[in-house]
């Protein structure tokens, strides 16, 4: 039993611990975020139906693709991703050493130079030496059988980034489970002169106010309405019973007890003077109507939807205009009599119309809804921290590559008085990406030690070459 | 108050920007033909001519602040010309860095074309609608863009890297393997094979004279076949080596992803201040995580020797493609939070 479970979970961190195994599941996580980005989300069954073709309707349907971000399969993946980051974290990131200083065969790496240097071996190894401190080299120096070597060793301490990468995707992910367990969001429109509960929190919130800003705009394709603002009014009085009044604007929410509340929307909601017979009905008419809502009218089976507030009615035309202010008003209405439209009707404010049995409807003044979007997200710090842990792993893996050059020196034969530097790059990612500063590094260093002016050392370096 | 855009004569801005497309297509076409036919008078015009598009962008984008008190950026015609711009300067310091300007021609000619397509966006002044109203909107979009600008630049590195790779197996016939080459150049014991000593033969005396040139050779047919005067292999055999033309889409989708890990996170704290949660699921929230995967696939396979070279060219060419649905075809075809077309 032990024997299989020990293979079990050699086979699962073989698995999970690889990176072409985790590559594939960041693929499953890509596609299915595409699917979600092509597949409108959060639709009507009924809208898919009209979009696609009835099976792949479907399909959609059946799959979860509608809201895909929150089926079970999305979370899922997401969660072997942790928990292949996690596998690989231990078993491979986390042990990761560097090789030990031991001597290489300089001419069998890729990244390799000899340069010949006028001076004993003693001289050039102390120059050799200043030369890569002063550049930021951590310089190490070993012998192997008689022969000393010099490792130089850069940025040694940015082989963690991918620790650290990895360390603040996990980050982000526990502070959106911790909204998941504890914080909580929603919407609440709220009318003008209505006062409503704080959801989760001892408090009131009052909207005295709402007003909204909007633009007209010439453009060279015509005239285009720009909302320029949206203003809440409010008075929030908390526990202590002490009100304050403050005001939400978009881009800017409000802090109550935790709980940021934002501005999200805005709408209309409409009263009415319903009368039958010429008698006000005071129920139907003390109401707020939303738009979308109906007024039912007692004793003759008929509703009256109210279909659309329309803010301004053309004068000349009488439709409706695109002008989203509001000048010369008007309320759709709809009769429905046992679920069947009986008639519609465009009613501007102040004035009535009949809708049978003796029933009379006036609207009689529209008063604004400010749509509130309320949230508690008590992961937002962790979050935002391992958003930017996850940036300074980026930052350190892609910008500090950790390399080691391996130099030996030798008395160089042909030329006496001469020392020749052999010099070799390794690198955590291969030869190639190190290609260009390697070659920079032995040009300076040819620079420094075979200064250009020298030119009889020059020439005498040449002739033995 | 009803607000006009003002007519009779051009403003500065739009001046600029013609002065830019200009400068963009002749500096394109200045290149192009520097790439086909190595004449170093080309790029000595070609150069300069994208140095002066890439300043008349620039100028463009802060006159038209300056004229229309608006943050420029915040709708297609703002975002495509700092797109652009920001790509040529990416562009211009990676091919100073690394001497690539025999790209040149291929990244200015389609910054003009977007410079261009984004003009056609071009409404006139429209104060931003409320949401866009932060301080934020002059942080993340500059860093998104600029990513996008990033993965501009890598993807002509990729797409000329396999036109390189594809002509040298089209070259290769029976006698040498370009795949097994590349897949050789994925086992560092094997590394040696490579001539690397060309770096060295030039090495004692004569000093280095150019610290960026290219050492290694990884194309010998393309080699070959320039030797005996094919035109298209010696223009092919004059771009650096496949090996450092895959360090290069490395690194510039290395200065792409942070930037767009950073232009992610700046936008989750707007949203955070202006819709109430940091994170929508918006489509084009989720159009940029998709991408932000494809090039964490590309980061992560290429930590793999075998994966650099042709396959992780490939993804790169998909993650831009990627970036352009998130860009456009978010934008324009797929309504959400984030639809800001004028
Ligand atoms: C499925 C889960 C993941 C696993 C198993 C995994 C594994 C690994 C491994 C083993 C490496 C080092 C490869 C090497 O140097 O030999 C690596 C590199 C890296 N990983 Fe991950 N990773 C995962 C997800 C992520 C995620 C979600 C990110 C977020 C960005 C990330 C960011 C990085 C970075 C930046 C590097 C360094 C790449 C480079 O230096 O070029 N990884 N990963």
């Amino acid at each position: 039993m032990t024997a299989a479970l020990r293979s079990f979970y050699d086979d699962f961190t073989r698995t999970f611990g690889n990176v072409l195994f985790a590559v594939c599941l960041l693929l499953a996580w890509g596609l299915m975020t595409l699917a979600g980005v092509i597949v409108d989300q959060g639709k009507d069954p009924a809208e898919y139906f009209s979009m696609y073709a009835p099976p792949l309707a479907r399909l959609i349907l059946r799959l979860g693709i509608d809201n895909i971000y929150h089926a079970p399969y999305y979370v899922g993946m997401i969660g072997l991703i942790l928990l292949s980051l996690a596998v690989c974290t231990f078993k491979r990131v986390i042990p990761a050493r560097l090789p030990a200083l031991r001597p290489v065969a300089v001419e069998r790496i890729p990244l390799n130079a000899t340069i010949r240097v006028r001076g004993d071996e003693a001289d050039v190894r102390s120059r050799v030496e200043r030369f890569f401190t002063k550049r930021g080299w951590l310089v190490r120096k070993r012998e192997f059988g008689g022969t000393e070597w010099t490792f130089a060793d850069k940025y040694n301490w940015a082989r963690r980034g991918v620790l650290v990468a990895h360390i603040g995707f996990t980050i982000i992910a526990a502070g959106t489970t911790v909204y998941w367990a504890s914080g909580f969001s929603g919407e609440t429109p709220v009318v003008v002169g209505q006062t409503i509960d704080v959801p989760h929190r001892r408090a009131t919130l009052r909207l005295n106010d709402f007003k909204f800003k909007i633009q007209p705009i010439m453009t060279k394709s015509g005239m285009v309405y720009q909302p320029i603002d949206y203003v809440s009014y409010v008075t929030v009085t908390g526990a202590d019973g002490i009100p304050h009044e403050r005001t939400i604007r978009v881009n800017h929410p409000i802090d109550i007890g935790g709980s940021l509340f934002y501005q999200s929307s805005y709408g209309f909601a409409l009263r009415f003077l319903v009368s039958h017979t010429g008698t006000r009905d005071a129920a139907l008419s003390d109401k707020v109507y939303e738009v979308g809502e109906s007024i039912t009218l007692p004793g003759s089976g008929r509703q009256i939807q109210i279909d659309q507030f329309v803010p301004t009615v053309d004068r000349q035309t009488g439709t409706p205009s695109s002008d989203p202010r509001i000048n010369n008003p008007a309320v759709a209405l709809e009769a429905v009599q046992n679920g069947e439209t009986a008639g519609a009707a465009l009613v501007p404010i102040g004035t009535w119309i009949d809708v049978g049995d003796g029933w009379r409807i006036t609207p009689v003044k529209y008063v604004m809804v400010s749509g509130l979007q309320y949230r508690y997200d008590p992961g937002v710090p962790l979050v935002g921290i391992g958003a930017f842990v996850l940036l300074a792993g980026l930052v350190i893996s892609f910008y500090f590559l950790p390399a080691r050059l391996y130099v030996r020196l030798r008395h160089a034969e042909l030329s006496p008085g001469f020392t020749d530097v052999e010099l070799a790059a390794t690198t955590v990612k291969g030869y190639d990406i190190f290609e260009t500063q390697f070659n920079e590094l032995v040009a300076e260093l040819q620079r420094t030690f075979n200064p250009p002016d020298e030119g009889p050392e020059r020439l005498k370096f040449a002739e033995v070459t | 108050m009803q607000t006009a855009i003002g007519s009779g004569h051009m403003p500065l801005d739009e001046v600029l920007l013609v002065i830019a497309i200009g400068a963009y297509t002749i500096g394109a076409l200045a290149l192009i033909v520097y790439f086909f036919s190595r004449e170093e008078w080309l790029a000595h015009l070609g150069i300069p001519l994208a140095l002066a598009g890439c300043a008349a962008q620039f100028a463009q984008l802060a006159a038209r602040f300056e004229i229309t008190h608006v943050w420029p950026l915040l709708n297609l015609y703002g975002s495509l010309s700092l797109f652009s711009a920001v790509s040529v300067g990416i562009f211009i310091y990676f091919a100073f860095r690394y001497r690539l300007w025999f790209a040149g021609g291929f990244v200015l000619a389609l910054a003009a074309l977007f410079l261009a397509y984004g003009s056609t966006w071009n409404e006139g002044v429209m104060p931003p609608v409320p949401s866009l109203q932060s301080y934020w909107a002059k942080i993340h979009v500059p860093l998104v863009v600029s990513s996008y600008a990033a993965f501009m630049v890598a993807f002509v590195m990729a797409a000329l890297f396999l036109v390189k790779y594809y002509f040298e197996r089209g070259l290769e016939g029976n006698r040498f393997s370009v795949s097994r080459m590349m897949a050789v150049a994925g086992a560092e014991n094997v590394r040696s094979t490579y001539d690397y000593q060309i770096a060295q033969m030039a090495m004692p005396d004569a000093g280095i004279s150019s610290p960026a040139v290219v050492t290694k050779m990884d194309t010998p047919n393309i080699a070959q076949a320039a030797a005996q005067g094919n035109a298209a292999a010696a223009w092919m055999n004059a771009m650096p080596s496949l090996a450092q033309m895959d360090v290069l889409i490395y690194r510039i989708v290395a200065v792409g992803l942070p930037l767009l890990t950073l232009g992610i996170i700046t936008g989750a704290m707007w949203a955070h201040e202006s819709w109430g949660a940091y994170w929508q699921w918006d489509p084009k929230e989720t159009a940029a995580l998709f991408s932000w995967i494809v090039y964490a696939i590309y980061m992560h396979l290429h930590t793999r020797a075998q994966w650099r070279g042709v396959r992780s060219a490939w993804i790169s060419l998909v993650g831009f493609l990627s970036i352009m649905f998130c860009y456009f075809g978010v934008n324009l075809w797929i309504s959400g939070l984030h639809s800001y077309k004028v």
